[in-house]
């Protein structure tokens, strides 16, 4: 009889040990979370990977064509255009919003109730759907003098500009909206590495009678390099797969002007209905970004020892 | 299973969007509860909210009248969605689309074929309608549901205070653009009207959508039946002359022919007329309703397509209903076709206070205007049946459009650029579109 209650004391004791091994307990709250993305991510990136070696047709059966998606979507002329456009938005929209980031934490570091409040409104554009964003700005960049930017540059005594209409000024437009949503992101990040700044190193500097572009250049930007490497990896990670910016702003247009990898990808798979294409394409997008961000690690990781 | 499926498919979408932008994938909220019940039959239009209402509109009346119950989805990025459920190879059972989809719906094998012998009342659609869901190998693919033509639009108030006539020439409708632009026909004292809405943007073809009129009425095709194929057709003398004449006349000519930003403006964005500050607009009949309300019913007329140098012309589409390949619901799929098309069918969704779905019957025993007591619609109609052309049905169109788009939208949006080259270079592209289709001879 004593059996019996001594076999759950005996159970939970061993549910103890498994439990109190160091793997298992991680393991066990990460599962739920795993689960979900291993069904809703790398089987869907997998079976991408798969689809981008066949001519995709659900019913007909698809035909295994190797490489040739690949070739197809590397040497398409328009594909090549729209890589170039990507770097360029990438790269700028990434360092603008990094310069501009900087700026706004340097003027909006403080304590004052009244800084919180405004830090509160210029964050604001981060959490406002990227589609609201794009309505919004398509509507300031109106193309005449109605327009709010047109408006303001009215006052000035220049013309107005029709921003998302003009082929060499579409992709700058499209880039400013950027910087102007990712900004207050980066800003954040930056202000938390402000934080840490030791205090006592600006008084110093303040009897050393040093001047304010020096302050910075010595004393903020070295003490805030792990919050640039960071803002900077989101920024490789995030740059080239822009898409919804540049779908509701333009469009792509005109003339191709702002057509970018995914909008390319996106058209070749919906309004084409080349799937083994767009995975294709995908997949280098895909590979590129995993280059880029294991590159930008490295050279943070070597700044930091350094 | 409804689990498993929505898995499924959920997981499908997140791979067709490719890997990247989950943004993009939106679900459509399908859940489609009981579509394994013989008695219910899944079916998917491309409508917003408003049409949407029309459609459960009708298809209550289907259920009381034969029991068979429908889940209904209105989805709104009707492409991306399907493309998403076809790699899952779990398709809606009854489709309503546009009909210059069928080819390429049917090159991916989507669809069933059909017989119109076997869908009851298919004698009262005319042969000319059935003749237009003939796919590439001689089998019907679709069934025909509504038509409509392309008319202008133009705020007839405005005519009467500047003491013009609607045109009927393409050089009329320039001078009355150009009196809409600057002879301040809204009398506010400003200069902020514009003659003419353009969708020009290249995004999902808008640009071929809206030129095929132009293209047509100035004697031009995209593409050309030749043989047992087709040959491309953008370098003909006439699509020279045509396009010329759109760039330096209505993009690159007058300020204010045209509304500001029409480059980069789909249907969606281009409100210039409902918002009151464009006199013309050349569009579907679907419209009708919404400019009833702004800017009005009383402001403007409905009035067909100036004529070009080659007639009057202008794109005609409409939508068909599509059976979805692999479903085991024939008989239903066929009630359900049947009542569509049927007088009652066709009547309830012409009329009603939301937008209507049906726009010039396919069933001839109808006339448009008539049943909607109101005389535009015969406009409409004589548009549909005198002087109109569809987009090619057969090939798969959705490459041809978009790069045709591609290449009109980049002449619109280079003045300085050499209109007989681009055509040239957009001809080539064709034909490597026709080729890719086995259909080049």
């Amino acid at each position: 009889m004593t059996a019996t209650t001594i076999a759950p004391d005996r159970r939970r004791a061993l549910a103890k040990r498994v439990l109190a091994r160091r793997a298992v307990l991680p393991w066990l709250f990460l599962a739920p979370g795993l689960l979900l993305a291993l069904v809703f991510k790398f089987v869907p990136m997998g079976k991408g990977i798969w689809l981008s070696f066949f001519d995709v047709r659900p019913f007909l059966g698809d035909k295994w064509v190797g490489l040739d998606n690949y070739t197809r979507v590397l040497t398409d002329h328009r594909f090549q255009d729209a890589v170039g456009h990507t770097l360029v938005l990438g790269i700028g929209q990434s360092l603008g919003a990094i310069v501009v980031g900087f700026v706004l934490a340097v003027l909006l570091e403080g304590q004052a109730r009244s800084l919180k409040i405004i830090r509160t409104a210029v964050f604001l554009p981060v959490v406002t759907a990227t589609a609201v964003v794009g309505e919004l700005w398509r509507l300031m960049y109106y193309p005449t003098s109605d327009g709010l930017v047109n408006s303001a540059l009215g006052f000035l005594g220049l013309g107005p500009t029709p921003f998302l209409d003009n082929p060499d000024t579409a992709l700058w437009a499209t880039m400013a909206m950027g910087i102007w949503m990712v900004a207050p992101y980066n800003m954040v990040i930056i202000l938390a590495g402000l934080a840490g700044v030791d205090r006592t190193l600006y008084e110093a500097a303040a009897m050393d009678g040093v001047s304010l572009w020096q302050r910075l250049r010595h004393i903020t930007l070295p003490a805030i390099r792990p919050a640039i490497g960071i803002v900077l990896t989101l920024a490789a990670i995030r740059g080239l797969r822009v898409f919804t910016e540049v779908y509701v702003l333009t469009g792509g247009g005109p003339a191709g002007s702002t057509e970018v990898w995914m909008t390319r990808a996106y058209t070749l798979g919906f309004t084409r209905n080349d799937i083994g294409g767009a995975s294709a394409a995908s997949v280098v997008l895909l590979a590129v970004t995993l280059l880029l961000t294991v590159c930008v690690n490295y050279f943070r990781k070597r700044g930091d020892v350094r | 299973m409804g689990v498993r499926r929505r898995s499924r498919r959920l997981a499908a979408m997140i791979t067709v969007s490719g890997l990247a932008f989950g943004a993009a994938a939106c679900g459509s909220g399908s859940d489609s509860a009981g579509s394994d019940d013989p008695n219910t039959l899944e079916v998917w239009t491309r409508s917003n909210p408003d049409p949407a209402a029309t459609y459960e509109r009708v298809f209550a009346a289907f259920t009381e009248k034969t029991g068979i119950k429908i889940d209904y989805q209105p989805v709104i990025n009707f492409d991306q969605q399907l493309q998403s459920r076809a790699s899952t190879k779990d398709l809606p059972d009854v489709m309503i689309n546009d009909t210059a989809l069928m080819g390429s719906y049917q090159s991916q094998g989507l669809l069933k074929p059909i017989d119109p012998d076997t869908i009851e009342g298919h004698d009262q659609i005319t042969d000319k309608s059935w003749s237009s869901t003939v796919g590439l190998d001689g089998e019907h693919y679709g069934i025909p549901y509504s038509r409509q033509a392309q008319t202008l639009m133009i705020r007839k108030d405005w005519l009467k205070k500047l003491g013009l006539e609607a045109p009927t020439t393409w050089q009329e409708m320039l001078r009355v653009a150009k009196a809409f632009a600057d002879r301040d026909p809204d009398g506010d004292g400003k200069k902020d009207t514009y003659g003419m809405v353009v969708p020009g943007s290249a995004q999902n073809g808008y640009a071929a959508w809206w030129g095929s009129s132009f293209l047509w009425s100035g004697g031009a095709k995209i593409i050309e039946p030749d043989g047992r194929g087709y040959r491309p057709a953008m370098d003909s003398t006439a699509a020279v002359r045509t396009v010329t004449w759109m760039k330096d006349n209505l993009f690159c000519g007058d300020n204010g022919v045209i509304q500001p930003g029409a480059i980069s403006a789909v249907t969606g964005t281009a409100t210039n007329f409902q918002d009151g500050n464009a006199g013309m607009y050349l569009t579907g009949p679907y419209n009708i309703a919404t400019y009833d309300t702004t800017p009005g019913k009383d402001k403007f007329e409905v009035v067909p397509f100036p004529a070009g140098p080659a007639g009057s012309t202008v794109l005609a589409d409409g939508e068909n209903v599509y059976f979805g390949a692999r479903t085991g619901k024939a008989k239903q799929e066929r009630a359900l076709a049947a009542f569509l098309i049927s007088p009652e069918g066709q009547r309830l969704a012409m009329t009603g206070k939301n937008q209507p779905v049906v726009r010039i019957p396919v069933n001839s025993t109808l006339d448009a205007a008539q049943v909607r007591d109101d005389p535009r619609w015969s406009v409409v109609q004589k548009a549909y049946e005198n002087a109109s052309e569809q987009f090619p049905n057969a090939p798969d169109f959705a490459p041809i459009k978009q790069d045709t788009a591609d290449a009109l939208n980049a002449v619109f949006t280079y003045c300085g650029s050499d209109v007989r080259s681009s055509l040239k270079e957009l001809n080539d592209t064709l034909a490597g579109d026709l080729t890719d289709q086995d259909l080049l001879k």
